[in-house]
């Protein structure tokens, strides 16, 4: 067994963990749960990290295959408690990617020290998917202003790091660190349809002040200081997304066999070689960071799939039956969020199809 | 059955789900439903039925399985139908109001792609309820149909309709869902 085998089966070790709390926290609780402070600790670069773990730990923060393959097992427990982990997620890729060695200390300290939920503030209300239409900006007095929306953690966070603009073009986005609390911000949460652990919310920034230490990528050339310098966090967090989204129609498909073991063997075998085209690709990313279609290919086929596979699962039962299934249905909402979290299926066609342009 | 049709699909589209589902059972009871629980209108549960859940004036209540009953599904598509109406013109007033790269959203080709396909969806499900007669298959299929059109009408409002903001601004996914719920109570086993 390979190191990327031990951390999967550790990561269904700890899913075992999580499921029984699956529908109080579809209800808007947030219960501790042991098994979570591990998968943060997981999450974390392991010069960070405040407990021992397994070696093969060491592997998720380093390939995006091994982050890949723990975030199917993970959410195949559910992904919906695995998003209320308190976990340096997208906000610690950032900082990974943008941060001088100090702040990435101090962003790291902050966690280990505070245990905060983090948020990523990318996506505004009006502009969408056209990042580089965003409004947010970031006054020469480094004064914060704007908002955003559809941010996990919006009004729950500690800490986290928001995009803004300092100038007209595309390589004046930068990105800061922002503490909440702080003078001038405000969160908001909102009411999701599924997958409620993500806790996505609306922020406003009402001329927060921003530390200059807390501006990301001034150690970096020009051109990656900003959106592009993030770019490769995308290509995993993509695949990280479907990752949670195959884990949970491999949960549906495991529920659905236990009822029905004869329904429609069919879907076992699409799902784990939804699982190998993941993995591809991940190791695909690992080669090439800036690979972007690969990412894009298994993010579009894995949302894709799980919304088929809880029609599927639902074919299965008896009519309403997904009534006296609680957790079925509540995955059958959940599988929908994976589509509108770092890019929808139509940015990811844009992505592939013009990717065919470089072969 | 063609009239009958025409005027679910009606209620559906200008007074949404719980109305349109209170045409399409009238003169029904919940043991007609082909399964151990029936989606029915708030306004109207019989009295002493157990509620299982209860959203958005649609109820879901304990029953006894009966068998299933295709005209009772027929009249469901055909308010499904309305609701899908509804939902592509909530699309199409979201996605003309935005931009992409300063153009109109609503004219990018994928965009434009999908709402054909989504209305050439819902005038062919038309039709087949209008001929499906005794064919429950043929009913179940355009069920089926409307469950998978709603979902890529619904993926065009991307995440805000899967939220809700305020009273006012309720995500799409919430009555796509419901409508999802209610259909599976009426159409019989796979």
């Amino acid at each position: 067994m390979n190191t990327v085998d031990e951390l999967q089966g550790l990561s269904a070790e700890l899913a075992t963990s999580l499921r029984p709390h699956a529908l109080a926290v579809d209800a808007g609780e947030v219960p501790e749960i042991p098994a979570l402070d591990i998968i943060r600790d997981i999450a974390t670069p392991p010069d960070f990290r405040t407990s021992d773990l397994p070696k093969c730990a060491q592997l998720y923060t380093e390939t995006c295959l091994a982050r890949t393959a723990a975030n199917i097992e993970l959410s195949r427990g559910d992904a919906g408690v695995l998003n209320i982990c308190r976990a340096p997620s997208l906000a610690g890729l950032a900082v990974d990617a943008l941060g001088s060695a100090e702040q990435q200390e101090a962003f790291y300290r902050v966690l280990a020290d505070e245990r905060p939920w983090t948020f990523f503030g990318m996506t505004e209300p009006s502009v969408g998917s056209d990042a580089t239409a965003m409004q947010t900006r970031l006054d020469k007095d480094f004064r914060l202003h704007g908002g955003k929306r559809y941010v996990a953690n919006a009004e729950r966070g500690g800490i986290g790091v928001v995009f803004a603009r300092t100038g007209p073009t595309p390589l004046s986005i930068r990105a800061v660190i922002v503490r909440n609390p702080s003078p001038g911000y405000s969160g908001r949460a909102l009411t999701m349809f599924g997958l409620r652990g993500a806790a996505l919310g609306e922020m406003t920034f009402d001329g927060i002040e921003i530390p200059r230490t807390c501006l990301l990528g001034a150690h970096l050339p020009a051109s990656r200081r900003g959106l592009w310098g993030a770019a490769r966090t995308f290509n995993i967090m993509r695949l990280q997304i479907g990752a949670q989204a195959l884990g949970v129609a491999l949960a549906i498909a495991d529920y659905v066999h236990q009822l029905r073991p004869q329904w429609k063997p069919l879907m076992a075998t699409r799902l784990e070689a939804a699982r190998e085209l993941l993995l591809d690709c991940a190791h695909d990313v690992d080669n090439n960071p800036d690979d972007r279609r690969a990412p894009s290919i298994g993010k579009l086929h894995a949302t894709h799939l799980a919304v088929e596979t809880a029609r599927w699962a639902e074919a299965a039962l008896t009519p309403g039956g997904l009534l006296e299934h609680p957790l079925l249905e509540k995955w059958c909402r959940d599988v929908h969020a994976f589509e509108f979290m770092d890019g929808t299926s139509n940015i990811q066609r844009l992505t592939i199809g013009t990717g065919h342009d470089d072969n | 059955m063609r009239h009958t049709i025409a005027e679910c699909e009606r209620a559906g589209h200008e007074h949404g789900l719980s109305v349109g589902l209170a045409m399409a059972l009238a003169g029904a009871e919940t043991a007609q439903a082909p399964g151990r629980v029936a989606a029915w209108p708030t306004s109207g549960i019989p009295s002493g039925a157990t509620v299982v859940r209860e959203e958005r004036g649609v109820s879901f209540v304990r029953t006894e399985a009966g068998p299933a009953d295709p005209e009772i599904a027929a009249r469901l598509a055909a308010v499904r139908l309305g609701l899908t109406r509804r939902l592509a013109e909530r699309v199409v007033e979201h996605l003309s109001a935005r931009k992409v790269g300063g153009e109109p959203t609503i004219g990018k080709q994928l965009v434009q792609g999908a709402l054909a396909d989504a209305h050439v969806a819902t005038e062919a499900a038309r039709r087949t309820l209008t001929v499906a007669g005794d064919c429950p298959e043929a009913v179940a299929d355009v069920h089926h149909c409307l469950t998978t059109v709603d979902w890529e009408l619904a993926k065009l409002l991307g995440a805000s309709g899967f939220v809700s903001v305020d009273s006012s601004g309720t995500g799409a996914m919430f009555e796509v869902h419901l409508s999802r719920l209610t259909a599976h109570c009426w159409i019989g086993a796979a």
